[in-house]
């Protein structure tokens, strides 16, 4: 289901199916269908263990799928590229590089000019308010702040899509509404197709267009919600009732997605 | 209660009481301890009777002026440490070199872990005899004992430092767009430098144990082994005791170098300790 008025489609995923081999084989994906419009922004929402990152990765080619295909503006992802910016779960930002260093980062992989790419980082870093850092280890940064250096580094060579991976998983409640404000604030400003995995579902709401739910593993898309909350969303939005009619709405989906993955006669699963 | 660690200035502080402490008992115990010191029946044999045993800081010091003016003692540090510094630095390279190959490829780790297994399990001590009958007696034979001993070391260090590189950071320089060259120089290279470093600090040691060991072996003129051998023979404590602090003081200063290296090296880790 599109929100009406998407343009086109980018990323999508048909039929995908994903088996992690091993002793005991896992079945992480199986039926999934999403698709993802332009400028969209679209948070995939689930249960730990869904496959939620599994689905990403695919996204970011890094995976392939075990059966149906993951599809980029029509054409099978084959690898991973700088036009699809991944921020990973876990932190990565580069410890033995500055802020400045790690911002330039794709640039410098692109063979960018040194000026050229000091003007971008120097815009990205002011963008996050960081420009006393520019120059310093990561070590000196909060794990917030650090994880939005990651996302600016991707936002640097400009890339159409932004693939982000639970990025404010491990902060506290606080620091991760600070950091929501501060991504929607950066996507107000820059409109990307977006794919935001989260387990949130107050963050899956205050952030995207439409939230997609997992089903339990193995994973697959069990509903879909617009979101058609005002942009730009404040501390208001958080608290209308929309907002909560929508959370509720939200929730159920969710329960009825766990229900409909409890254990099964048949493990084989018609769509 | 968790500890705190100490300001730098405290603990060079304790370092030197510690040292001055052991200074000055020496001090004390060579004025009154000779005469105190058991006779043994090989001074006899030897007929080696005034021995000086616990040298006193006077014959030290008359041994230390002989030493420096007739240039035996310059002489023989430049040339011990020029082998060490040719032996680490070809033995370094090559170890280098070699454990990131073995780390980046295991079909390369493979081919090569039967070797590295071996060399490392043999005391390098004992290939002497075998690098002397091939390379000759003199310098060729004992940088290249060196060399074999530093390369050992460094390739572990550098095949788990490239090896163990975290996934994550492999991935998100592949999404940003970097190829392998780039890859390897500013993430993998970066990554694996801190365990390059603790293993070039670990080989250092060693190559000076290697050195003067293979010097008393094969002990010619000028060198620090040597000096130790000759002092043996003689004996004479003044010139031991002389060699070994030199020894001591050079592995030392080594050490401090390359700290001072790992630590200008890796000012983007966070210190823990």
């Amino acid at each position: 289901m599109m929100p009406a008025g998407s343009p086109r489609v980018r990323l999508e995923a048909v039929d995908v199916g994903y088996t992690y081999s091993g002793q005991t084989p896992t079945r992480a994906l199986e039926g999934l269908n999403l698709s993802v419009g332009d400028r969209e922004f679209v948070a995939l929402l689930g249960p730990v263990g869904c496959g939620k990152t599994t689905l990403l990765r695919m996204f970011a080619g890094f995976l392939s799928p075990t059966q149906g295909s993951v599809l980029c503006d029509g054409a099978r992802i084959d690898g991973p590229s700088s036009d699809k910016g991944y921020v990973l779960q876990e932190n990565a930002i580069f410890p033995w590089m500055t802020v400045r260093e790690n911002v330039e980062f794709g640039l410098l992989a692109k063979g960018v000019e040194p000026a050229s790419r000091r003007a971008v980082s120097d815009e990205l870093i002011r963008l996050l308010g960081l420009a006393a850092f520019a120059e310093a280890y990561p070590k000196e940064l909060s794990s917030g702040m650090s994880k939005m250096v990651e996302v600016v580094r991707v936002l640097a060579t400009d890339p159409s899509i932004l693939l982000l991976d639970e990025p404010f998983g491990a902060l506290d409640a606080q620091t991760r509404a600070m950091m929501q404000d501060e991504l929607a604030r950066l996507w107000e400003q820059r409109r990307k197709t977006v794919v935001f995995v989260t387990h949130d579902a107050d963050e899956a709401i205050y952030l995207a267009d439409r939230i997609a739910v997992l089903s339990p593993r193995p994973g697959r898309v069990t509903a879909n919600f617009p979101v058609e909350l005002p942009r730009p969303r404040s501390l208001e939005t958080r608290f209308s009732a929309a907002f909560s009619a929508l959370k509720r709405q939200v929730w159920e989906a969710i329960g009825q997605s766990v229900a409909s993955n409890a254990p099964k006669p048949s493990p084989s699963s018609s769509h | 209660m968790m500890q705190m660690s100490p300001a730098p200035w405290t603990r060079l502080r304790r370092a030197l009481v510690a040292i001055g402490a052991l200074a000055v008992l020496y001090g004390i115990a060579a004025q009154i301890g000779q005469k105190w010191l058991p006779h043994r029946i090989w001074m006899d044999v030897h007929y080696i009777d005034d021995v000086e045993l616990l040298p006193t800081y006077r014959s030290l010091g008359e041994e230390l002026v002989f030493l420096l003016q007739s240039g035996i003692l310059p002489s023989s540090i430049a040339v011990s440490t020029g082998r060490i510094l040719i032996g680490f630095f070809l033995g370094a390279c090559a170890g280098i070199l070699l454990g990131m190959a073995t780390g980046r490829s295991r079909r390369i780790e493979d081919l090569a872990e039967p070797w590295v297994t071996f060399l490392r399990f043999t005391p390098a001590l004992a290939l002497l005899p075998l690098y002397v009958v091939w390379f000759g007696y003199g310098e060729p034979s004992k940088v290249l004992l060196i060399a074999t001993n530093v390369a050992v070391v460094t390739l572990l260090g550098a095949h788990q430092g490239v090896r163990g590189v975290p996934r994550v950071y492999l991935d998100a320089a592949a999404s940003l767009g970097a190829d392998d060259r780039l890859a390897f120089k500013k993430i993998v290279l970066p990554a694996a430098l801190p365990q390059i470093f603790a293993s070039l600090r670990i080989a250092l040691g060693l190559a000076w144990v290697t050195i003067v060991v293979a010097e008393l072996i094969d002990a010619k003129m000028p060198s620090l082994g040597y000096l130790l051998a000759l002092a043996g023979a003689y004996p004479r404590v003044p010139t031991m005791v002389i060699g070994i602090a030199t020894v001591g003081l050079l592995v030392l200063a080594f050490d401090l170098l390359a700290l001072f290296l790992h630590a200008r090296a890796t000012r983007w880790m966070k210190r823990t300790a």
